[in-house]
């Protein structure tokens, strides 16, 4: 508006011209490294390539995909994703809104608290893999040590070893990798919300809790949203800390998610096209959730 | 915004405790495992196996991070990760910047679908790219080298921090640019000169994501530097655990290792971390 001089449309051409040099460099990288690889899977996929029976080569069309249906394993390996899913997405739900609600309270450990969320979203994944089956250790690990003080139990738990317990053992591991994310985004949300707001509600007589539910969730609901829509791809997609749990785990069928299935079949069984059809099955699945995303910011509108 | 600012609510008793176990319960959980892992870190195997479980090491013994040392290469996977995820954030955020000025500040047409196209490249799954790339760079020769590494983690951040650096500089007032383009400054000086000094901090905080990402993947260090001297730390701790034994004083030595550099950087540069990560979740 200030540069008047120059008429408007010109200014538009120029700006972008210079627009697309400057998105140039990041849109090749993306292209060369994400979208180009992706295509080769998606080809991969049309084609029967597999290390162990080379002389079965060539195009098979969608053949690898309806083979899908008749696979045993990864009906297993989808269905322990979405059963996955959903525990450990509504778990870092219920564990990380209140994690957020505690940091957000002003006290004199504040930076403490903001370390204490902070970490296990920073951890290396197969790291906190490895920690939690240490703490889940059949004979001397934390949790059954508590436990047995607790009086809870007599003996300790072969957790990794007994199949439903490796299973609660891993949603337990995963709620606490992931709430923190949760609670992240939950904390952004609360730091824009203007402390009256709350207040007027208690002035009208609310408790918390009701204050809690009826003026501050409505307002979280956009963080919320987000943070759902993040945590719901990376549960579809988790493949570190089952993978580490499986090295120690002979409970391994319920413990497959269809990243690890899809990992053994290209790497372990070296069959690259049904590897493929797979991860196509996985990214399918990932853009399911992702169009829940686009159709969550096309309603708010992006600004 | 600033917390200082921000009055101290009037809590009765019941809500003073109820805070207080809150806040009890998180730090402990957050801090916990790991310290779980100093400590076994420090004990030697008899004192591992005793049940009921004895907390305390008896003594400094420091033997284990000596032995993660000595039975594997853990200073060279430390070098490597270090290299490997300096060079994916530098080369991320130099990507980024122009991008996301492009996106945040010029008349770009089409905004909205390049940013939900951002999002989208951030959904794509690692183990769907895993033999792509692979065969791409087994033909590049690039295979047990760094960029093998380099290319998809600047890549893969790249979404994250494009959109945590669009919320920055969208934060920036255009008049600042404005001034700076009628005192004599084209487009790219005003770029260079006013909102990048301004953003730095913004850059900090992409740079931040882009380092932890780095240093935290597993899966493509796993698969693309199988040479043990390219291993990265993230794959380095795990190759301490023989086909049936885990030798956990020693793996908890290489975890407490492998997760300074992480745990360091998140005590020093906390707030930045939820200002990007809030920033790119929910802003953009």
């Amino acid at each position: 508006m200030i540069n008047r001089s120059t008429r408007p449309q010109r200014r538009e051409t120029s700006e972008a011209r210079l627009a697309f040099w400057l998105m140039l460099p990041a849109a090749a990288l993306l292209c060369g490294v994400l979208l180009f690889p992706m295509l080769t899977t998606l080809r991969d996929s049309l084609f029967l390539n597999k290390l162990t029976e080379p002389w079965l080569r060539g195009f098979v069309g969608f053949q690898q995909y309806a083979q899908m249906a008749g696979d045993p394993r990864f009906l297993q390996a989808l269905r322990n994703t979405l059963f996955f899913g959903v525990l450990t997405v509504g778990g870092s739900f219920l564990v990380g809104i209140p994690m957020a609600l505690a940091a957000h309270t002003p006290s004199r450990i504040r930076g403490l608290a903001r370390v204490a969320l902070l970490l296990p979203w920073a951890m290396p994944p197969v790291i906190s893999g490895l920690i939690f089956a240490w703490l889940f250790n059949g004979q001397y690990g934390v949790f059954n040590d508590l436990l047995v003080r607790a009086g809870l139990i007599q003996e300790p738990l072969r957790w990794l070893s007994t199949p439903g317990l490796a299973v609660v053992a891993m949603v337990i591991t995963i709620v606490w990798k992931t709430s923190s994310f949760v609670a992240l985004i939950v904390l952004g949300g609360l730091q824009g919300i203007p402390r009256e707001l709350t207040e007027a509600a208690e002035v009208d007589g609310a408790t918390r809790v009701q204050g809690f539910f009826r003026v501050l969730l409505p307002l979280l609901a956009p963080s919320l949203a987000v943070a759902f829509i993040f945590r719901a791809i990376s549960a579809v997609q988790v493949f570190d800390i089952p993978y580490t749990f499986i090295q120690q785990a002979p409970a391994q069928g319920l413990l497959e998610t269809l990243g690890v299935y899809i990992y053994r079949t290209s790497i372990e069984f070296l069959d690259f096209g049904y590897g493929a059809a797979l991860s196509v099955a996985l990214f399918a699945l990932s853009l399911a959730v992702t169009a829940v995303y686009v159709r969550f910011v096309r309603d708010e509108g992006t600004t | 915004m600033s917390e200082a600012d921000q009055p101290k609510p009037r809590l009765n008793p019941a809500e003073r405790v109820g805070r207080a176990l809150a806040l009890t319960a998180l730090v402990v959980g957050g801090f916990f495992p790991f310290v779980w892992m100093v400590l076994t870190s420090l004990k030697n195997e008899g004192e591992l196996q005793k049940f009921p479980v004895q907390y305390l090491p008896s003594g400094l013994n420091l033997g284990n991070y000596a032995r993660v040392f000595s039975e594997q290469p853990f200073a060279q996977f430390f070098t490597n990760s270090l290299v490997v995820s300096l060079l994916a954030t530098a080369l991320c955020i130099v990507v980024a910047v122009p991008a996301a000025y492009a996106l945040a500040r010029l008349h770009v047409r089409g905004r909205g679908v390049l940013l939900t196209t951002v999002v989208a490249f951030s959904m794509f799954p690692v183990v769907s790219l895993l033999v792509p790339l692979f065969r791409l760079f087994r033909g590049a020769n690039l295979l047990n080298t760094y960029p093998a590494l380099i290319l998809p983690y600047a890549a893969l951040s790249l979404p994250v921090a494009i959109l945590t650096l669009v919320a920055f500089f969208s934060a920036i007032p255009r008049d600042l640019e404005a001034a700076a383009m009628v005192d004599g400054t084209d487009r790219v000086g005003a770029m260079l000169r006013v909102v990048l000094p301004l953003s730095a901090p913004g850059m900090v905080t992409a740079a931040l994501l882009v380092f932890v990402n780095s240093w935290n993947e597993f899966l493509l260090a796993l698969s693309f530097n199988t040479k043990l001297t390219m291993r990265t730390v993230s794959v380095g701790v795990t190759l301490y655990q023989g086909e049936f034994a885990f030798p956990w004083p020693l793996i908890a030595a290489a975890v407490v290792i492998a997760t300074v550099p992480i745990v360091l950087l998140i005590a020093i540069f906390q707030k930045r971390f939820v200002a990007g990560l809030t920033a790119g979740g929910v802003k953009a």
